[in-house]
């Protein structure tokens, strides 16, 4: 059964956030790409963010990541404040982002192995066996990346994200250049990383993998959050008589169309 | 709207939007520093060689026939290079942006090699002007004249090529007998311009008193009116005679002969054109890929294995030195002191076998060149070796969600490639002193250790410092860097890359000032007690010092790394 179609109480019971985000913006120089955005992510749920192009969701991303410094607000990962404590809070998380950034020079094997000691993952061989397996790249650990697919290099890393079991993964576009086999098998990698513990936030611009991973969505438009709530939620919070059925691809048009007229009520938390 | 409009549109807006895009970079202040520096550079360089009328005035008897004789040997190895050398295939090269937009658009094949022929008529003017900066100073009074034919003669040069990339494709077609075709027509064209060379010099052989002056030059001129080289030198003459004709008058006379030549190969590329499509795009992808090197900052890599296996647990930032090092040994060939050593090793021993006198002296030169190796590697290796934040600058990013500090990722990164320098620098030093201790020669072996001991510190130190300056400038200003990969364009980036470069000498010297006065000092004080056993401790000084300084640099450089915004300043930033 879709996660969307989950009533809240279904939801994981309530824990500390996995990311709790307050009041961010991000502006660079007199361009505003995030505005006051605040939200959480509960252990093993999983957030989708969408947007249209320019929204600001890689901006949002990187600044969880503690990549972009935040102009105000605050972000917190697994209780670690990102511009006060930015290693603790980094060490919790995974960032995968659209274009995988490898080292040309470092095998698979050597990838794994880098990261491993980044983050300190005792018997890293045995977990980085099975992500080879579980991401379908057995036989490619001695591989350099130019000698991997677009959808090789993507899997690698996502399978570096992953070695060090993060409590939070943030994920711009993850299925951009796998093959349908490798989406399938990508969405369960998550579900069972959700299932596992983990806090997900899903960017994409794929608004049915959204609706089928995430429990909650947030929508952003023009830096801004215009939507936050599952599916349901969203839908309740619409005004008109279509949006009882309508899909998240249908919604999504709506809310970014009307340019805040016909938003659904200020975000929830 | 018509292909060549459409075209001519394409240009126009490109040049007009990067003038434009670079008129407001202007507003910023290190771009407005970067054009005064650049443009007085050019002024200084360039445009002061425009004075072309006293430079000519000033050109010894005989050097315009040699020049003359350079510029059309040049166009004829070009023109003969497009029959031996590379592939049988055509010689068009397009971008892949090219390749996406006008090869799927209504476009024929002539209006595409038009298309190309028409860039590589502009790509000639470029090349005559920058000729004529440079060479027609020297071998022409004329620069306008001297522009305008070689912009002729290098397009005819251009045209050729192509048409002989055709002709070459068409003769591969036929298999083994075009190529036996193609090599038989070349090496009779090669044996009869041997031939002709050789009749010349029998007809007009070269004076018994060469040491008379003028008269080799005589010779030499004598030889070249011979006619059987006149004949074999032709094609050369041909193209150079409109760029270095003497005046207007001998221009024009020129002209009719260069523009057949043009026009007839023009007619030669479009009579013979075969479909090169499928190599375009091959070659379009050849170039992307290479595109994407540069642009990772990576070159040609060579699987080696990593000079030490990584644990998983211990400090994090050693992987990223661990990281660095295999960039380092992949990519540039760390190998050389292990060549250089050998060479250092073989060159005695090859001595004591063959000249057994000779062998401290060699030795002594060995040991200088293996010193003069050790502070080359000093001085170039930080600048020319870049397996360091230079080379991650397209991944800032994932250095910054690394869980790292900035201080960890900076020293990280500058002690890499400072230890690996270090090491090598290190093990010259010792070959020097090793080779030398049995053949001291004039110094004495106490100078040579005493020397050598003291040098021994300083030099990685100072690497370790060049390479954190050359840091710094990424960390500190990184958008005075290119941005993906690119080589920057401008006379703003030319100014930029000089202040670079000047910042990075004075900060280094900066650096090295203090360090200088106190091991000064020092080895001054023991120099009565220990004499010239002072100078280790002097060297050891100066080390401490530098790294006192390196430390306190990677400690500011990490804070700047932390504060450091990759979105607005790094490269790629708008």
């Amino acid at each position: 059964m879709p996660p969307t179609d989950t009533s809240p109480d279904d939801r994981p019971a309530p824990v500390p956030p996995a990311l709790e985000v307050v009041s961010l913006e991000k502006a660079y120089g007199a361009v505003k790409a995030v505005q006051g955005l605040t939200f959480q992510v509960a252990p093993g749920e999983v957030l989708g963010l969408v947007g249209p192009n320019g929204a600001g969701k890689t901006s949002t991303l990187r600044c969880l990541a503690g990549i972009l410094p935040v102009s105000s607000g605050r972000v917190v990962v697994g209780g670690h404040d990102v511009a006060v404590e930015p290693v603790k809070a980094k060490r919790a998380l995974a960032f995968l982002p659209d274009e995988p950034r490898l080292f040309e020079y470092l095998t698979v094997w050597e990838h794994l192995n880098f990261v491993a000691r980044l983050y300190g993952v005792e018997g890293w061989e045995d977990k980085a066996r099975a992500l080879l397996s579980e991401m379908e790249l057995v036989g490619k650990e001695k591989a350099l990346p130019g000698e991997l697919s677009r959808g090789m290099k993507q899997k690698l890393s996502i399978a570096c994200g992953f070695l060090h079991e993060p409590r939070l993964i943030l994920l711009d576009e993850p299925l951009t250049g796998l093959d349908p086999l490798g989406i399938r098998r990508m969405k369960a990698s998550l579900r069972k990383r959700a299932e596992q513990g983990a806090a997900l936030v899903l960017s994409s611009h794929l608004l049915p993998l959204v609706e089928e991973l995430c429990h909650r969505i947030l929508v952003i438009t023009g830096g801004r959050a215009v939507a936050l709530g599952s599916l349901a939620e969203i839908r309740a919070q619409l005004s008109g008589a279509e949006a009882g059925s309508a899909s998240l691809e249908e919604l999504f048009i709506r809310i970014t169309r009307s340019g805040g007229e016909e938003r659904p009520e200020p975000p929830a938390v | 709207m018509s292909f060549p409009r459409a075209v001519a549109f394409l240009w126009w807006a490109s040049l007009r939007n990067r003038v434009r895009r670079q008129l407001q970079r202007l507003r910023q202040p290190k771009y407005l520093v970067g054009l005064v520096v650049g443009g007085a550079y050019l002024y200084a360089i360039v445009l002061r060689r425009l004075s072309f009328q006293r430079a000519t005035e000033e050109l010894p008897p005989g050097a315009r026939m040699v020049a003359e004789l350079s510029l059309g040997g040049m166009l004829m190895l070009s023109l003969v290079s497009a029959w031996a050398l590379g592939q049988d295939r055509p010689a068009l090269t397009f971008s892949e942006t090219e390749v996406q937009q006008l090869f799927a658009a209504p476009i024929s094949r002539r209006g595409l090699l038009h298309y190309k022929l028409a860039r590589g008529l502009f790509g000639a003017a470029v090349a005559a002007f920058f000729t004529t900066i440079f060479i027609g100073r020297v071998v022409s009074p004329h620069p306008v004249l001297f522009f305008l034919g070689a912009t002729v003669a290098l397009g005819t040069v251009n045209l050729h090529v192509t048409a002989a990339s055709f002709v070459r494709t068409r003769l591969a077609r036929l298999g083994w007998p075009g190529v036996a075709l193609r090599w038989g027509v070349l090496l009779g064209l090669f044996a009869a311009f041997g031939l002709a060379v050789y009749v010349s010099i029998l007809a007009h052989p070269l004076p018994e008193d060469t040491g008379q002056r003028g008269a080799l030059e005589a010779w030499f001129s004598g030889l070249l009116e011979q006619p059987a080289l006149r004949v074999a030198l032709w094609p050369g003459r041909a193209l150079v005679a409109l760029p270095m004709a003497g005046g207007a008058g001998d221009f024009l006379q020129a002209l009719p002969l260069a523009l057949g030549l043009f026009v007839a190969h023009y007619v030669w590329v479009a009579a013979l054109i075969v479909p090169f499509e499928e190599a375009v795009v091959v070659r379009a992808e050849q170039v992307a890929r290479k595109r994407g090197q540069r642009v990772a900052r990576v070159g040609h890599i060579v699987m080696r294995k990593p000079f030490f296996r990584l644990g998983s647990l211990g400090r994090p930032e050693v992987a990223l030195m661990w990281k660095n090092l295999i960039a380092a040994r992949r990519l540039g060939g760390t190998e050389i002191i292990l060549i250089l050593g050998l060479l250092g090793l073989a060159a005695p021993v090859g001595a004591a076998f063959f000249a057994p006198e000779a062998v401290p002296i060699v030795r002594q030169t060995m040991a200088g060149i293996f010193l003069a190796l050790a502070a080359m590697f000093t001085v170039f290796g930080p600048v020319s070796l870049r397996s360091d934040l230079r080379m991650d600058l397209p991944k800032l990013d994932m250095l910054r969600a690394m869980p790292l500090t900035g201080r960890q990722v900076v020293a990280a990164e500058v002690l890499a490639l400072g230890l690996l320098l270090g090491i090598l620098e290190a093990g010259l030093l010792v070959l020097a002193i090793g080779l030398v201790a049995g053949a001291p020669g004039r110094w004495g072996i106490e100078l040579w250790v005493a020397g050598g001991l003291g040098v021994l510190p300083v030099l990685p130190a100072l690497s370790v410092g060049g390479v954190l300056v050359q840091n710094a400038a990424v960390v500190l200003f990184p958008a005075w860097l290119p941005a993906n990969g690119e080589r920057a364009r401008g006379i703003e980036a030319m100014g930029q890359r000089l202040l670079t470069l000047a910042g990075a000498l004075v900060v280094l010297m900066g650096g090295l000032i203090p360090a200088a006065i106190v091991a000064g000092l020092v080895g001054f004080a023991l120099y009565g007690l220990l004499g010239l056993w002072a100078l280790p401790f002097a060297g050891l000084t100066a080390a401490a010092g530098l790294a006192f300084e390196v430390a306190l640099g990677l400690v500011a450089l990490g804070r700047a790394f932390d504060r450091m915004d990759v979105s607005s300043e790094g490269p790629g930033a708008a």
